[in-house]
C-alpha cells in the first residue's frame, strides 16, 4: 500500500461503493496524514469539488492534515476514562491528543495510535489485547444474542456452524420474507440503536418503497459514550451480525450491504475484513446468497471519528462521500437512503437478535422479558462498579438488581450516587430513581430519560455530578456537526455554564439561562443529539440542585 | 386534484401546490415566517430553526422550510410555545456574535438579522460567552470583505456558491461552535475556485461578507439611492440596481426580480463599474494627428479617419488584410451588424467575437 501511486490508489477505489472514506484511510495510512496532492487526486477521480472535500476532512476527528499527524497517540478521555485517570495520562504521553469515548469502557484506559489500539493505565503498561467477553449472566437467566458469544470459537465460520449459526437464516430461506416479518412482528422487536422503531415494520417499509438495488446498512458507528456492545458482538460474534444482514436482505430484497464501523475499533475492522472475505470465498455472500441469482454483497467501511454518523442520515452522507450532517426528513431511508435507494439502516445488536428469534420462535423470545416487557436489551455497563462488561438483561428487570446483583455494587466503602442512561444522551438518574426504575422504556421515560443504546454509566459517592456534566456537555459540545443553531449555540452555552467560564455561574439565574437554553434544544434541534444533551442539565437540576446553588420551590416536578 | 390541496394556516383554509413547504405556502399567502438560513433560490437547509412551527398532532414544532404541506394539515405559526423558541434561540444567535451594527450597504441582505431581532423585539445581552466567527482581515483581496466575527454559520454563502454559481469555493471547517467557513483549502479566496461574483455577499444576512467597493463610499453622506438597469458587460442582459449617492455612482446590487438573471451577476458585472466615473475615462473618440499623437475628435472625424484607414488598407493590401473583433459586451443584434459590415466591407470573412477569441 505505502508505494502505491495517487492515480493507483484512485483508480482502486473509483468503480467501488462508497469510496471516499476508504481512499482517504488509504491516503492517510500512506503518508502519516492527508496531503493536499491527495485531496487533489480523490478531487479529480471523484469529481468532489476541493474546498468540500477539505470540509470533511477537517470534520473527521482521526483524519489528519498536519504532518505526521497520524502519528499522535490518542487517548481516551470519555467519562468513564476520566474516572480512570485519562488526563494524567495524556500528560504521560508525548503529543497525546484526547478522543472521544472510544468504547472500551469495560477495559484500561485506549489509546489509539496510527490505526493500533492497546489499553492500560500507564504509559509504560500500554498493551494490545482483545476486547472483554461479557461476563455470564446469574444463573437460571436466560439470554438472546449473549447465548453462545461465549463458546469457545464462536468467531470462526467453523465455530458458529457449530453452536447453531445459520438456522435462523435456514429457517426464513425455507419459509418466505412473509413469514420471517410476521415472525419479526410478533416478536416486539424493536431497533436497539436507541430509537425504538419496530424493525419489522423498517424492513416492510424497504421492501415495498420503489428502487433498486435496496440496501441493508448495518450501523455499527458505536460512539456513544458508555457505548461498548456493538464491538462485544462484533469481535465475539461476528456471523451473527452477518446472518442478521442476510434475513434483512431476504426480507427486503436487497442486493447490497455494509457495515459502518468506528474508526475507533481497528481489530474489529481487522477481524471483519477476514469474516466478509471468507464469506464471499465460502458463498454465504456474493451472487447466490440467497439462493440462486439472488445475491447480496456487504462492503466494510470505516467512520473517521465523529459521534454524529451514528446519527442514520449523517452516517449515509458519510458513506456517499458528502459532508456528514444529518438529512433533514421526511423523506426517510427506507424510501430515499444510500444514494436514494431504499435503505434499511439497523444496529448491530438489532441485527444479531434475528437469527435467534427466527430459529426460536417470537414466543420465545417475548418471554424473556420480564413480566408483560417482550425480550432483551444488551446493557453495557461501566464507572463505579466492580463487574463492568456488557450484559443481556430481560427487559423490565429492576436497575437496582443489575447494578448489586449482577455486577456486584459499587467499589467497597461506596454507595451509588447516580447512573446515566443511554450513555450520556438521557441524563442521570439518582438513588431514589435507580431503587424504582425498571429497565424498560415507559419505567424511564417516566422518570423523564431514556433507555437508548443501552449505556449505562455508574458515579458513586466520591464524584462531583456537576463536573460529571461538565464532561457529559463538553463531549455533545465537540461532537455537535454544526447544521442546526441551536444545537451548535447551545451545547457551547451549556457547557460554558456548566464550566462556569461565562454567564452566571450558580443560582437562579443560572437554572434560567440553562433551563432556556435546553428547552430550545429539545423542541428545535434537527437531530437527536441537540435535543437529547439537556438532558444533562435537566437532570442535574431536577435530581443535583445542590450541585448548581439552587434549591427547589415546590414539589419536584418529576 | 388541486382542490383538494387545502390545508389550514393559522385557521385560514390554504390551498398549496404538490411538495410545497408551509414556509413556501405561508409566504405566497403574505405569513412571513421568521428565518436566518433561507434563500428562495436555494434548496431549503433547515439549519437554523427561526422557521419553526406548529404542526396538530405532532408533538415538537418542525422547521416549516423542510415540511412538505400534506392534506389537511394543520399549522400554526404563532403559537405562545413557537413565539418564546423563537425569540430565545434568536437571542442564542445574537450571542455568537460581538454586539457590533454594520452599515445595510455591505450586502443585499446584510441587515436581515438586525431587522428580525427588532421584528421579534429581542433581549440583546442575554447568554454571554465566547463568540464564535473569526474575520479574516488578511485576505486582501479588492472585492469581498470576509469579517467572519459576525457569521452565524447559516451556510448561505456556501450553499449560494456551490448551487447557484457553480463555483464550490467555499466550505464549511469543522463542526460545531468552532466551525469556520473556509474557501478552498483555507485560504485567501484567490487560492480557491472563487471567480468574485458576490452572490455569497449578497446573500449574507448580517453583513459578515461585505461588498469591498460599495463601502469605500460608506462615508459619504447623501442617502442611497437605486436606479435599474441592464448590466452593460456583455450580450446576457442581466439586470442591476445601480446604487449612488448625490451624483456618485457608489455600488451595483443585483436584481432577484431580474429576468434573465434572477439575481445572478458575475466579477465584472458586480463590482467592475469604476470605469463609468473614472478620470482616465475616454469621453470623446481620439485621433492621431500628423505627430502621431492622440487628440480628441468628433464621432463624425473619427468614423471618417477608420473608414478611410480600412478602405485604404484593403485597397493597398486585399481583402484579407483586415480583421474584426466584435466586442462581447456588444448584445446578439450589434454582433450580427458587425459580421454584416466586415463582409460587405472586405469581401473576406475575417470576423470573430471576443467571448470566443
Amino acid at each position: 500500500m505505502s508505494h502505491q501511486s495517487p492515480e493507483d490508489l484512485v483508480g482502486h477505489w473509483k468503480g467501488a461503493e462508497a469510496p471516499l472514506l476508504p481512499l482517504l484511510h488509504a491516503f492517510q495510512e500512506r503518508d502519516g496524514y492527508i496531503r493536499e496532492q491527495a485531496l487533489e487526486a480523490i478531487s479529480q477521480g471523484l469529481r468532489i469539488p476541493l474546498a468540500d472535500l477539505f470540509a470533511q476532512v477537517s470534520f473527521y476527528h482521526h483524519l489528519t492534515l498536519e504532518p505526521d499527524g497520524w502519528d499522535a497517540p490518542r487517548v481516551c478521555d470519555g467519562p468513564v476514562c476520566r474516572q480512570k485517570g485519562s488526563k494524567a495520562l495524556l500528560n504521560a504521553l508525548p503529543g497525546a491528543r484526547p478522543m472521544a469515548c472510544s468504547g472500551r469502557c469495560d477495559d484500561p484506559i485506549p489509546v489509539l495510535r496510527r490505526g493500533q489500539l492497546t489499553v492500560g493505565l500507564e504509559a509504560g503498561g500500554l498493551q494490545t489485547r482483545s476486547s472483554p467477553l461479557p461476563p455470564p449472566p446469574p444463573d437460571g437467566v436466560r439470554e438472546c444474542v449473549f447465548a453462545k458469544i461465549r463458546e469457545p470459537d464462536r468467531a470462526t465460520l467453523k465455530g458458529y456452524r457449530g453452536t447453531g449459526g445459520f438456522r435462523g437464516l435456514a429457517w426464513a430461506l425455507e419459509a418466505d420474507p412473509d413469514a420471517l416479518l410476521e415472525r419479526l412482528d410478533q416478536s416486539g422487536l424493536r431497533g436497539r440503536g436507541g430509537a425504538g422503531f419496530p424493525t419489522a415494520a423498517k424492513w416492510r417499509a424497504v421492501r415495498d418503497a420503489e428502487g433498486d438495488p435496496k440496501v441493508i446498512v448495518c450501523n455499527a458507528d458505536e460512539g456513544e459514550p458508555g457505548c461498548f456492545k456493538d464491538r462485544a458482538l462484533l469481535d465475539h460474534d461476528p456471523w451473527a451480525v452477518i446472518e442478521g444482514m442476510l434475513c434483512a436482505a431476504f426480507a427486503t430484497g436487497a442486493s447490497l450491504g455494509f457495515i459502518y464501523l468506528r474508526y475507533e475499533y481497528p481489530e474489529t475492522y481487522g477481524l471483519l475484513e477476514a469474516v466478509l472475505e471468507e464469506a464471499h470465498r465460502e458463498g454465504i455472500l456474493g451472487e447466490d446468497a440467497l439462493g440462486p441469482g439472488r445475491a447480496f454483497h456487504i462492503h466494510l467501511r470505516r467512520g473517521a471519528g465523529a459521534y454524529i454518523c451514528g446519527e442514520e442520515t449523517a452516517l449515509l452522507n458519510s458513506l456517499e462521500g458528502k459532508h456528514p450532517f444529518p438529512r433533514n426528513r421526511p423523506p426517510y431511508p427506507v424510501t430515499h437512503g444510500y444514494r436514494d435507494k431504499p435503505t434499511a439502516v439497523n444496529n448491530v445488536e438489532t441485527l444479531a437478535s434475528v437469527p435467534p428469534i427466527l430459529h426460536e420462535g417470537a414466543e420465545w423470545y417475548r418471554g424473556l422479558g420480564c413480566g408483560e416487557h417482550s425480550g432483551t436489551k444488551l446493557i453495557s455497563l461501566s464507572g463505579d462498579i466492580r463487574r463492568p462488561g456488557n450484559y443481556e438483561v430481560p427487559l423490565g428487570l429492576p436497575l437496582a438488581t443489575l447494578l448489586e446483583d449482577w455486577a456486584g455494587g459499587p467499589p467497597e466503602g461506596r454507595r451509588i450516587q447516580a447512573v446515566t442512561m443511554a450513555g450520556l444522551s438521557g441524563g442521570f438518574l439518582d438513588a431514589r430513581d435507580i431503587a424504582e426504575v425498571t429497565l424498560d422504556d415507559p419505567s424511564i421515560r417516566a422518570r423523564g430519560s431514556f433507555l437508548g443504546a443501552g449505556g449505562i454509566i455508574v458515579y458513586d459517592d466520591s464524584r462531583s455530578m456537576r463536573d460529571a456534566a461538565t464532561d457529559a456537555m463538553s463531549f455533545f459540545a465537540d461532537e455537535s456537526c454544526g447544521k442546526c443553531f441551536p444545537c451548535r449555540i447551545g451545547t457551547r452555552r451549556l457547557l460554558e455554564r456548566l464550566e462556569g467560564s461565562a454567564g452566571p455561574t450558580a443560582g437562579a439565574e443560572w437554572v434560567d439561562e440553562v433551563k432556556s437554553i435546553g428547552e430550545v434544544m429539545q423542541q428545535t434541534s434537527a437531530c437527536g443529539l441537540g435535543q437529547a444533551a439537556p438532558l444533562v442539565t435537566e437532570s442535574l437540576i431536577r435530581r443535583f440542585s445542590e450541585d448548581v446553588g439552587w434549591k427547589h420551590e415546590g414539589a419536584d416536578p418529576s | 386534484m388541486t382542490t383538494e390541496n387545502v390545508f389550514e394556516l393559522d385557521g385560514r383554509p390554504l390551498r398549496f401546490e404538490d411538495g410545497e413547504t408551509i414556509f413556501e405556502a405561508a409566504r405566497r399567502a403574505g405569513t412571513a415566517i421568521p428565518s436566518l438560513c433561507y434563500d428562495p433560490r436555494l434548496n431549503a437547509f433547515g439549519g437554523c430553526r427561526m422557521c419553526v412551527v406548529q404542526v396538530e398532532g405532532i408533538a415538537k414544532p418542525v422547521a416549516s422550510c423542510t415540511t412538505k404541506i400534506t392534506r389537511d394539515m394543520v399549522v400554526k405559526t404563532t403559537t405562545p410555545k413557537v413565539e418564546r423558541l423563537r425569540k430565545t434561540l434568536l437571542e442564542m444567535v445574537l450571542s455568537e456574535n460581538p454586539d457590533r451594527q454594520v452599515s445595510a450597504d455591505r450586502g443585499l441582505a446584510a441587515s436581515e438579522m438586525n431587522d428580525l431581532a427588532q421584528r421579534l423585539g429581542v433581549r440583546r445581552g442575554r447568554f454571554a460567552g465566547a463568540t464564535s466567527g473569526k474575520s479574516r482581515p488578511e485576505d486582501d483581496n479588492p472585492f469581498i470583505l470576509r469579517d467572519y466575527d459576525l457569521c452565524i454559520s447559516c451556510y448561505r454563502c456556501v450553499r449560494v456558491c456551490a448551487e447557484r454559481e457553480g463555483d464550490y469555493a467555499l466550505g464549511v471547517k469543522g463542526r460545531g461552535f468552532a466551525t469556520q467557513i473556509t474557501a478552498g483549502f483555507d485560504r485567501a479566496l484567490g487560492d480557491s475556485t472563487c471567480t468574485y461574483c458576490g452572490q455569497c455577499v449578497q446573500t449574507c444576512p448580517t453583513g459578515a461578507l461585505g461588498d469591498k467597493q460599495i463601502m469605500r463610499f460608506e462615508s459619504l453622506s447623501a442617502a442611497p439611492e437605486t436606479t435599474r438597469t441592464i448590466c452593460p458587460y456583455c450580450g446576457v442582459g442581466c439586470s442591476v440596481d445601480l446604487v449612488t449617492k448625490g451624483d456618485r455612482l457608489v455600488g451595483v446590487r443585483p436584481a432577484m426580480d431580474g429576468p434573465a438573471n434572477k439575481g445572478a451577476l458575475c466579477v465584472k458585472g458586480q463590482f467592475a463599474y469604476d470605469f463609468v466615473q473614472h478620470a482616465d475615462r475616454l469621453k470623446t473618440p481620439l485621433v492621431r494627428n500628423e505627430a502621431g499623437e492622440l487628440t480628441p475628435a468628433s464621432w463624425d472625424e473619427a468614423l471618417d479617419r477608420a473608414a478611410r484607414g480600412l478602405t485604404e488598407s484593403i485597397a493597398k493590401h486585399g481583402r484579407k488584410s483586415v480583421y474584426g473583433v466584435a466586442s462581447g459586451r456588444a448584445p446578439n443584434e450589434a454582433a450580427y451588424a458587425m459580421q454584416k459590415l466586415m463582409r460587405m466591407l472586405s469581401g473576406a470573412h475575417y470576423i470573430d467575437n471576443c467571448s470566443r477569441a
